[in-house]
């Protein structure tokens, strides 16, 4: 029954892992950008679905539109304003530009909101459902079955719109995309509002789930590296089967040896990369292909 | 009379010019004793994972400045604070501190926050033979080297925070007496020793250990740990927790629905309302943690530390813990300086080991190597608020729960 109630823990884990890393792969497939800034973007979108609900007193899970589509915008704007004029000299100098990019977050939501952590309680956060011996913490279900709908919708834009086949098109070839009239520049900013707005989703349901403090940016970040390293950089369906076992990994870990759980996660990675370097999905590239 | 009367002038004006000169001098001899600013030098961590008690401790440093300066100043000299940020860093915390003695030659400097921070720290003041009295650092690690230079402001070093929560329970009749204890703790060089000494005395005196587990930082779902305590039915759960930590695993044990007849957390609780934020207010009844300071606590100068802390950052605030924490190591730097009458560091590092000072977290008095030699108090949250239940001195409330009711979904 134990391992049953671990594996409940590490799949809900998993399902709310599967969405904040769909962006990363997402930016990372499209334009071979590593955006640390993504676990900031992530932190201010719950920041945000703090305040509202300070203010207001909505329901949370109902802001996921209203942040997604603000951090879109956004993303689109951060895109066309700061990456376009990087990204040309190198993969370097867009790490370098993210990582400023969650330094200036990171200060800003600590001027605009303090050093403190908020809490958004709802009527759910302390109640789990039951089934037999087994428990689910209800914000955790409810913000894993709203990251599913949330990765559903976007798998069906990607495979269904015209925009999601063009940005399915680039990530697998630029060239050829180009040649079809595929304009990199818009499907570029495209692709990083689309990455940015599965980070306001995702800030929405982490808020639910967790104290938030401007700082808890880098863990998030290093376990979402972690997740598309394994997965396969640039593959959504690779992020999702990598989160859904380190979910697994995790919750494991902190219910039998919790003093090595960091050491499982990333041994975990490690592991499969010797075996499979491109990730558990990810493609092999060679560097003289064209 | 002519030869006489230009004599005469010609005196005055020596006169005038010699007493204008030594006025001008004197002036500037006194100025510069009164207007230099005794700049004294401050690492903390205003950024990253530590920035919420940074940020508290830079305010608790910022009003007693503003205190001092007021009232004149320390030794005459108006006190200015030259605070840079670590970002939580231990190697910019190293950076900071070296910069300050060696690049800003600060006379003075006071701690960081966490032992974490203060360890590094620690060692940059004895190479350079600088006092750091720090707000923060208890870690018995801090002390293992034997520095002469760091004094620990609080009342006791980390393992002993346990011991008031380990004497009340202790103190309960047999038949109500807990008599299995679950563990869980950061591996944190504060919170880890807390909790190992709890273990330890509570073993020593028959009660039962029916889980115990060491957590790395970055842990933050707490459900399998909420369920694994529950399985083993501990009357007794204590964490060694920061915050966050501590708030996921009460909430982890709320919607499980298993409440024991005693929590304790190190930490966590003492930060207010966004504890009864985050747990909700109802669910902080009957938890304990150990503290070393009280905002209603009648020691000298607390009511106004208080007041100038409102003052400054918000009308009804109350002062956060680690706030005060930084007001008391201030002011055991300025009793030091006062007391030797001057900045001279292994003069003052003596002096401190030699008198008690009194603070708003009460008489601090140190050993050989900088630790305190007082005891912790033990709070409680009641019906909404945090009491002080031990020791009797310090109580603020004679009412004491336990066992600690249910939660409240």
């Amino acid at each position: 029954m134990e391992i049953i109630q671990v594996l409940s823990y590490g799949i809900l884990l998993g399902g709310l892992y599967s969405l904040l890393s769909s962006g990363l792969a997402l930016i990372f497939g499209v334009l071979d950008i590593v955006n640390v800034a993504q676990g900031a973007f992530l932190v201010s979108g719950a920041f945000l679905t703090w305040q509202i609900w300070d203010l207001t007193g909505i329901e949370p899970i109902l802001l996921i539109p209203v942040v997604a589509l603000l951090w879109f915008g956004l993303g689109i704007i951060i895109y066309r304003t700061l990456f376009v004029r990087v990204a040309p000299q190198g993969p370097s100098m867009t790490v370098l530009l993210s990582f400023g990019l969650a330094l200036i977050i990171e200060g800003a939501l600590n001027l605009i909101f303090g050093n403190k952590f908020k809490s958004v309680q709802t009527s759910y956060s302390l109640q789990s459902y039951k089934l037999g011996e087994i428990n689910f913490p209800a914000p955790q279900v409810i913000a894993s079955l709203a990251a599913a709908v949330v990765l559903v919708l976007l798998y069906l834009y990607l495979k269904l719109s015209w925009a999601g086949r063009a940005l399915r098109a680039t990530a697998q070839n630029r060239d050829g995309a180009a040649l079809i009239g595929i304009s990199h520049r818009k499907i570029s900013s495209f692709a990083y509002g689309l990455g940015m707005a599965t980070a306001g989703a995702g800030g929405v349901l982490i808020s639910v789930s967790y104290p938030i403090y401007p700082a808890t940016h880098y863990e998030w970040i290093s376990k979402l590296l972690g997740i598309i390293v394994l997965g396969g950089m640039g593959s959504i369906p690779g992020a999702i089967i990598g989160s859904m076992l380190l979910g697994i990994v995790e919750a494991a870990g902190n219910t039998y040896a919790p003093q090595w759980t960091i050491l499982f996660f990333y041994g975990v990675i490690i592991l499969s990369l010797l075996f499979k370097p491109e990730g558990l999905l990810g493609a092999r590239s060679r560097k003289d292909s064209v | 009379m002519n030869n006489s009367y230009k004599g005469l002038r010609k005196t005055a004006l020596v006169a005038a010019v010699t007493a204008l000169g030594l006025l001008i001098t004197g002036c500037g001899i006194g100025s510069s004793k009164n207007s230099d600013p005794l700049v004294i030098g401050i690492s903390l961590p205003l950024t990253g994972d530590f920035a919420q008690p940074g940020g508290a401790a830079k305010k608790g440093y910022e009003v007693w400045a503003s205190l001092v300066n007021e009232d004149g100043g320390v030794l005459g000299q108006q006190v200015e604070l030259n605070i840079l940020d670590d970002a939580s860093s231990a190697e910019q915390v190293v950076t900071d501190y070296n910069r300050l003695i060696n690049q800003d030659k600060v006379p003075l400097i006071l701690g960081t926050f966490s032992s974490l921070l203060n360890f590094p720290a620690s060692t940059v003041a004895e190479n350079n033979e600088m006092v750091l009295v720090a707000p923060a650092g208890g870690s018995p690690k801090i002390f293992e080297p034997m520095p002469k230079y760091y004094f620990f402001a609080q009342q006791a070093t980390a393992p002993r925070q346990a011991e008031p929560f380990v004497n009340y329970i202790l103190s309960l009749p047999e038949s109500e007496r807990p008599k299995t204890a679950a563990y869980a703790t950061m591996d944190d060089p504060f919170a880890g020793p807390v909790i190992a000494n709890m273990q330890a005395l509570f073993e020593a005196a028959g009660i039962k250990t029916v889980y115990s587990k060491v957590y790395p930082p970055e842990t933050t779902n707490f459900q399998p740990f909420a369920s694994a305590i529950a399985k083993a039915k501990p009357e007794i759960i204590a964490q060694g927790a920061v915050f966050e930590d501590g708030v996921n695993l009460a909430k982890g044990l709320i919607q499980i629905g298993y409440s024991p007849k005693a929590m304790f957390q190190t930490s966590a609780p003492s930060n207010g309302a966004q504890y009864s934020d985050a747990i909700g207010l109802a669910n902080t009844e009957g938890i304990f943690y150990a503290v070393s300071w009280s905002e209603k606590a009648p020691t000298p100068m607390n009511a106004e530390f208080v007041a100038r802390y409102q003052k400054l950052f918000g009308a009804g605030l109350v002062p956060e813990e680690d706030a005060a924490d930084a007001f008391a190591a201030a002011q055991v730097l300025q009793a030091a300086v006062e007391g030797t009458g001057g900045t001279d560091n292994p003069a003052l590092a003596d002096w401190l080991r030699a008198n008690e000072v009194q603070t708003i977290l009460g008489p601090l008095s140190w050993d050989e190597i900088g630790r305190p030699q007082g005891d912790f108090l033990l709070a409680q949250w009641q019906s909404g608020e945090v009491n002080i239940v031990a020791p009797d001195v310090a109580k603020t409330s004679n009412n004491l729960i336990f066992p600690k009711p249910a939660w409240t979904k």
